[in-house]
């Protein structure tokens, strides 16, 4: 009996506190005490908060942040293998040299390429992982994976993860925010940023322009103000007395107490998504004022706001829809060179701006930018087999994504591919080490962030994950 | 009648032989006591103590699958015989055993130390000689503190048990019996009855999803009676609404959705046929086991659009319809499939989570890899698509209102001919005017050119397409583009004049618009689907249906004029010669088309030229027009405006007489054919349902990896359920139906433990919140325990033996003490010295020393706010209500939330289209699940999202509109008389005096829709006690 009841004060208070920046943390502190095994354990959280930079399509790793000289050498020669390579349309051309001029950066000297002349000159505060893997080649279940760690629909992102983890800094606005492409939403939509079977607090929250920046923020049709604020005095009033009279219940107080927090977001949200208070400087810094780099500019400048002002998890999206002519994302089947230079040009200068914005205003040290593809592109040319055409198909087995400040070790980069760059052969990192590592960075160890689904306690890691203990400062 | 079966199993129960005090919980607990306590002993049980240290701890690295250091611990010989490093034991040496070194100094396991008991257990086995038991181990003999074994709790027989003898006054039913032990066990007390207005709102929302109206809340008020709830109790499992309730419990479970997920996620418009058949069924009463049989294998079974919409159950979950060029993505993709369809009946039916032993046995319960990959077997045949079922019934009504639609027509078409023959002969003198075409948008003439002769959209050859005496030659490997329509297209006109090669030619097309890749398109086809008939093609036949038209006899001879209307609303009307082509069809909404996107091709039914799509034949001319056009203006067109007659004319041209006759026929034949259209729907309907394939010969897949492929197994179940045979005795090729008849069968057997402990727990879940189980999905060893086993235990034997009724569950709950008792403590509530308080020793009423208050589900939310606004439209089944925009972007599909009114957004909840991913604003912040994933248990949060939702959502708004406007229709013009209606509606009760003042206030100074606004975010609203 004993069991039954110790147990259930903690789900009682887990279920009455949800929401209220209450947290699996929260809730698992209070129960260990009593269950004697902390779920939350006790590392030093070097990151507090996390922005996300996702790439949607895929980005050639071999023409923007790994070198391969050897495929510069080997161009127009056959890819020497017995495998049928799993890419998405099966054209194996020739191998096909790098479309962009790499250089050495900075003091450490890592090689970036031209795509990012922005981005490289920062090349001393990045962390280049450089042998990152993947399960799929096809984009949907590629995407959710880099997210959830699952290849599927229906798992929690890593940012539902991090917010049912730790919460939110603040209660005026959402612990995970996400801010699109204007071009659309990747296809997965909101099954990109749910919280799946995570309590539904912990979801993504879309930002938008305009006077309703989230949905129903304020009334949706025309209503009078002062008929507003007397309605939700009266709700105050009724929902006060209906609790005196029944006592204090977890979930009558917890309404209560959510009514006055969205008075809170009503304020607050409309304040964190005006950039007008911005100086000039500041916005031109974030190409806002040029056409090519305005959408991606406002966006890393509203996450470096939205940021500072204690949320969690912020998530941006390079890229729309997948499929169509032209391409609305990095999916460069048909021609890297013009591609790349297109969707480079929109990110570049902002993200490299959100860097200096940063670490100018110190939150560099203990905010973590994140910077994903959901696979890289093939070192051979998506062509016929006696061809070097100009657009790379999907490549799973090896690419490059970086991550930048705190707990990181700056201008380093972990892992290798292969000399032509198709495979990862040195330190691999499969997803579940990326996501491992990133909770690793916040503190948590990634096989007690749990939560229990249909027969498993499930995690962002599934049942593998090693921190990429090479990177950590 | 109840009360008697249930005495009767009462008695059965006093008879049977089990102890009421052992429940498998504490059975399980002792074997563990039972383990610590034998360490002192002199010799070590190897079976008991040791084999479940290293199942838990040590065989998945050294063990079956995996041998790390070359050490394999899971038989005598080879464990004897040791690794890489040499031999592990010394027996009776324990300090010379390298086992024991690697594990005092924490090295082994890795990670996870053995606790210090275990450890003692392993030193004290080997110091007395490290007797080995059963070789190889048996990992699934006994339950250990990491993992279940064949032994555990859930896999066993049901057992009959004794009613516990507790006296309690006023005297309560069996579940009372139970539960009061229990309470009684830990000093607490159930609460007071609650007040009959809170039992009779609970009681309505859990069994209709509704509130009850003030009238129907006051009468039981006021007549508080047993009797008098048991006849509510009766009405509410008699009405429809209790359909719709339970089977939106059910659908979350089997995770129904109706779009597909992942990249494309297509909304699937003919799933509602599973949704409805599980309504009925629930309304219907139909036997669970007979409900599980039809959904496994109701095409076999019974056949026909009741057998298909059943077994909709199998592909109510995501499918992904982009895997990818590689044979291993394929192969990956339909495993990921299988196992994400396995998880679900294996869960579903039975809390099993078959779906953990893909890759491995499973970790916590006894299921092996290899039972997986035999469960898989049985449902390798799994298709996701579209059948047309026919109902024979049905089809014969549907061919007599043809025959007399047929038989009106012709009526009809005597007194037209008359006229017209009268009016075309006019028109030779002058007597009658002749009608003008109409202005194209588009028209070649294919003279000498392939140039628009209006526009801009000139065509261009592609292969050998050429001119020849005025018409354009295309040869079957030839078609002519134009480029790109510089407009958006939203209805429009096809039309060309056509002389085919031959009139056997199958699936040409003549003019087509489409997206400049081919995806989507509509064209003016020929020989199809049907042969010799024209028919307006269609991107994945989107559009496309028989126009039920005569067979074409003359387009090899002649050229004919075809032309075909899409209208705004979705309808095609075709035409020939000038005149209608069989029936109009209205299969789809209207595709629109693009600026700059979209062109024009000849002589193929859409890009790229391929086989089956290419016309042979001499394309004379052909135009688009940017509109419908009308009748008139197509016979116009056609070129035979001498002889067209537009129904005006002839309708002026009739004596009075038979006009009013030609009148009534055409008011006949429009309400028939009405009738008639929705007959065919009836008749021939399209169901998004499984469309199985032959069963596949199945491997153990290594690891899960399809490139790994290990031992063919037969079909077969899981072999630890007691009861029934999981070896399906059928060979590994056997027939699809074949296994999964057996599969069938080993699921609903009457000695299969599981199958009704489980549903039992579900129904109990929806009723109190939680289940006896607090895991519905999940019996196993990371499920929960059951709170009361005996009870559980009792209930599943009483459902089975009941027949497997649900009502007659569902009956004998709502009209326990339990679950009438009263939400909340009294605020003045003080214990007495005998007993505990409850919120300290049970704050999570696992033993429901009250009735847990809990907050409405999102689509109880919703209903209720319509059912209060007066604005509940009750319509049943039948396709769902799209309240979400549904955009096409290049294959993708994307669902926005928009803002509706009217009646037809007014139905039901569960009616409403329920996409995947993009989901509605209101429902999703109120925990409503995407059906991405099974949801037996729905998170219950409280947000401040939720609260902007419930205040500013346009749904809210415009009820609180609705339900102000009811208001003041019932309650006249006087505030006062206003706000109390209002409070009734909406809580069931008159405002308190205070409650009535701040009411009046907001009402006159912010009108009524304020108050009713106000009304819905108020907690004792959406919390219901």
């Amino acid at each position: 009996m004993n069991q039954i009841s110790r147990r259930s004060r903690r789900d009682f208070l887990n279920w009455g506190v949800n929401g209220l920046g209450a947290t699996a943390l929260a809730a698992m502190l209070q129960a260990d005490g009593q269950a004697g095994d902390s779920a939350l354990p006790k590392l030093a959280a070097k990151a507090k908060r996390a922005i996300h930079i996702c790439l949607i399509g895929g980005m050639s790793h071999v023409d923007s942040f790994d070198y391969k000289p050897e495929l510069t050498k080997m161009h127009g020669k056959s890819l020497q293998t017995d495998e049928k390579p799993d890419i998405f349309f099966g054209k194996v051309g020739q191998l096909r040299k790098e479309d962009f001029e790499f250089k050495a950066r900075g003091e450490s000297g890592l090689m970036i390429s031209d795509m990012f002349p922005h981005i490289a000159r920062h090349a001393d505060d990045l962390t280049i992982l450089r042998s990152m893997e993947s399960q799929s080649a096809n984009h949907t279940p590629g995407l959710f994976v880099a997210n959830s760690g699952f290849e599927f629909n229906g798992y929690p992102s890593m940012g539902s993860w991090l917010s049912y983890g730790l919460g939110a800094e603040t209660e005026s606005l959402p612990a995970y925010v996400v801010l699109n492409d204007e071009r659309g939403a990747p296809n997965t939509g909101a099954s990109t940023w749910s919280s799946a079977f995570l309590p539904s607090d912990n979801q993504g929250v879309v930002l938008k322009g305009g006077d309703q920046p989230v949905r129903d923020l304020f009334p949706a049709l025309k209503l009078d103000g002062a008929a507003d604020a007397a309605t939700r005095q009266f709700v105050n009033a009724i929902n006060q007395q209906h609790m005196q009279r029944t006592g204090e219940d977890a979930i009558l107080a917890g309404r209560i107490k959510s009514y006055e927090l969205a008075a809170k977001m009503q304020m607050s949200i409309p304040v964190v998504a005006d950039i007008s208070g911005e100086t000039q400087a500041v916005q031109e810094s974030y190409g806002i004022n040029q056409q090519q780099t305005a959408d991606m500019g406002r966006r890393c400048l509203l996450g470096r706001r939205l940021l500072e002002r204690g949320v969690r998890f912020v998530q941006l999206f390079s890229g729309g829809p997948i499929a169509g002519s032209p391409r609305a994302s990095w999916d460069a089947h048909e021609n890297v060179k013009d591609n790349h230079t297109l969707e480079a040009g929109r990110i570049d200068q902002p993200v490299a701006a959100l860097l200096q914005d940063l670490k100018q205003r110190g939150m560099l040290k203990d905010t973590l930018v994140l910077f994903t593809t959901e696979f890289g592109r093939t070192p051979f040319a998506q062509s016929d087999a006696d061809q070097v055409g100009p657009g790379r198909d999907h490549n799973r087995y090896g690419f490059s994504c970086w991550m930048a400040g705190a707990g990181l070790k700056p201008g380093f980069a972990v892992g290798e591919t292969d000399e032509i760059g198709w495979k990862a052969v040195e330190r691999p990192i499969p997803w579940h080490d990326f996501h491992a590592t990133v909770l690793h960075l916040f503190g948590i160890d990634h096989e007690k962030l749990t939560f229990y689904h249909n027969g498993i306690q499930r995690r962002l890691t599934n049942v593998h994950g090693d921190v990429v203990s090479e990177i950590l400062a | 009648m109840i009360d008697c079966r249930i005495q009767l199993l009462h008695d059965v129960a006093q008879a049977a032989r089990l102890s009421a005090q052992t429940s498998r919980l504490c059975y399980a607990v002792a074997m563990l006591l039972c383990v610590h306590t034998m360490v002192p002993a002199q010799e070590v049980d190897f079976d008991k103590a040791v084999a479940p240290i290293f199942i838990s701890h040590c065989l998945e690295c050294h063990g079956a699958g995996e041998l790390k250091g070359g050490l394999n611990l899971s038989q005598v010989e080879s464990a004897m015989k040791g690794g890489e490093n040499g031999q592990v034991f010394v027996p009776g040496d324990a300090e010379g055993s390298l086992i024991w070194q690697r594990v005092m100094a924490n090295e082994m396991p890795p990670k996870h130390p053995l606790k210090d008991k275990h450890k003692a257990v392993l030193k004290q086995w080997l110091a007395g000689g490290a007797k080995w038991g059963t070789s190889p181990i048996d990992p699934f003999s006994t339950t250990t503190d990491t993992r279940a074994g064949r032994d555990w709790w859930a896999l066993q027989p049901l057992r009959e048990v004794l009613l516990p003898k507790v006296h309690s006054d006023p005297p309560g039913n069996e579940i009372d019996a139970f539960l009061l032990r229990n309470q009684l066990n830990a000093r607490l007390v159930p609460s007071a009855p609650a007040s009959p207005r809170a039992q009779i709102r609970r009681l309505y929302f859990d069994l209709t999803g509704l509130p009850p109206t003030p009238e129907q809340a006051a009468a039981f008020v006021a007549d508080p009676s047993d009797v008098a709830y048991r006849k509510v109790v009766e009405e509410l499992l008699a009405s429809d609404h209790y359909g719709e309730r339970w089977a939106r419990h059910w659908l979350d479970v089997v995770r129904y959705g109706e779009s597909d997920g992942f990249e494309r996620n297509a909304p699937r418009r003919n799933a509602w046929p599973y949704r409805d058949w599980v309504i009925h069924a629930f309304n219907n009463d139909m036997p669970y086991d007979e409900f599980v049989r039809m959904q496994l294998f109701g095409d076999q079974l019974k056949g026909g659009p009741d057998g298909a919409a059943a077994t909709g159950f199998w592909v109510a979950g995501v499918h992904n319809t982009v895997v990818g060029g590689s044979d291993r993505m394929k192969k990956l993709a339909r495993q990921d499939e299988i196992e994400e369809v396995l998880a679900t009946v294996g869960q579903t039916f039975l809390g099993l989570t078959v779906n953990c032993a893909r890759c491995h046995d499973h970790k916590f319960d006894p299921i092996t890899q290899r039972e997986f990959y035999q469960m898989a077997s049985t449902i390798s045949g799994l298709g996701y698509g579209e059948r047309v079922e026919q109902s024979p019934g049905d089809q014969a009504i549907l061919t007599s209102m043809t025959t007399a639609l047929k038989q009106l027509n012709e009526r009809l078409s005597t007194i037209n001919q008359q006229a017209r023959e009268a009016i075309i002969a006019a028109r030779k003198t002058g007597d009658a005017e002749v009608p003008e075409p109409p202005a194209a948008f588009a028209r070649w003439e294919f003279n000498d050119d392939l140039k628009d002769s209006v526009g801009e959209l000139h065509g261009k050859a592609v292969g050998n397409a050429k001119l020849e005496n005025g018409a354009l030659m295309v040869d079957g490997n030839s078609f002519v583009e134009t480029s790109a329509l510089t407009k958006n297209v939203t209805e429009k006109t096809l039309e060309a004049w056509v002389q085919l090669e031959n009139l056997d030619q199958r699936g040409g097309g003549a003019i087509t618009i489409e997206t400049k890749n081919g995806v989507v398109f509509d064209s003016i086809v020929f020989g199809e689907r049907e042969p010799g008939r024209w028919m307006a093609g269609s991107n994945g036949f989107a559009r496309t249906e028989s126009f039920n038209a005569e067979a074409e006899t003359h387009a090899a001879e002649r050229p004919v004029h075809v032309a075909q209307v899409y209208q705004a609303d979705g309808t095609i009307i075709g035409y020939r010669d000038g005149v209608a082509y069989g029936q109009s069809i209205r299969k789809a909404d209207l595709q629109p088309y693009k600026a700059g996107e979209t062109e024009f091709i000849f002589g193929l039914r859409h890009k790229p030229l391929g086989g089956g799509r290419t016309l042979t034949a001499r394309i004379h001319r052909a135009a688009f027009y940017d509109r419908a056009l009308t009748p008139a203006e197509v016979a116009a067109s056609s070129g035979d405006s001498a002889n067209y007659v537009p129904e005006k004319q002839i309708v002026e041209w009739l004596p009075q007489e038979q006009k009013s006759e030609r009148n009534r026929l055409v008011a006949e034949i429009a309400e028939k054919s009405t009738a008639r259209d929705a007959q065919a729907a009836k008749a021939n309907q399209t169901i998004y349902t499984l469309t199985a394939g032959q069963g596949a010969t199945t491997n153990v897949l290594l690891r899960g990896d399809p490139d790994n492929v290990g031992d063919v197994v037969t079909p077969g179940a899981v072999a630890s359920v007691s009861g029934v045979q999981a070896d399906f005795a059928l060979p590994a090729d056997a027939p699809e139906p074949d296994r999964r008849r057996k599969l069938m069968e080993w699921i609903t057997h009457s000695d299969n433990p599981l199958f009704s402990r489980v549903m039992a727990n579900r129904i109990w879940h929806y009723h109190f919140g939680t289940g006896i189980v607090d895991s519905p999905n999940d019996f196993g060893f990371n499920g929960g325990r059951p709170s009361h086993p005996e009870l559980l235990e009792w209930l599943a034997g009483m459902f089975q033996a009941d027949g497997y009724r649900i009502k007659d569950l569902h009956r004998l709950i709502v009209t326990s003490r339990t679950y009438r008792q009263a939400g909340y403590l009294p605020v003045d509530w003080e214990k007495s010295s005998s007993e505990n308080d409850p919120r300290e020793v049970d704050a999570g009423n696992r033993l429901l020393w009250r009735m847990t208050p809990r907050r409405l589900e999102a689509e109880a939310i919703r209903d209720a706010m319509l059912s209060v606004a007066g604005k509940l439209n009750s319509e049943m089944g039948g396709p769902a209500f799209e309240d979400v925009s549904i955009v096409s972007n290049n294959g993708t599909t994307y669902y926005e939330p928009i803002d509706v009114d009217g009646p037809q957004f007014f139905r039901r909840t569960v009616y409403r289209l329920n996409p995947r991913g993009q989901r509605s604003a209101l429902l999703d912040t109120f925990d409503c699940p995407d059906p991405a994933s099974a949801a037996p248990r729905r998170n219950v949060t409280t947000t401040p999202l939720q609260a902007l939702s419930l205040l500013n959502n346009s749904f809210v708004l415009r009820m609180a509109t609705y339900f102000a406007e009811r208001v003041e229709r019932e309650a006249g013009a006087d505030v006062s008389a206003q706000v109390v209606r209002a409070w009734q509606l909406a809580l069931c009760r008159d405002p308190s005096t205070d409650e009535l003042r701040l009411s009046t206030e907001l009402v006159q100074q912010h009108g009524l829709a304020a108050l009713c606004r106000g009304l819905f975010n108020s907690s004792e609203f959406v919390v219901v006690e």
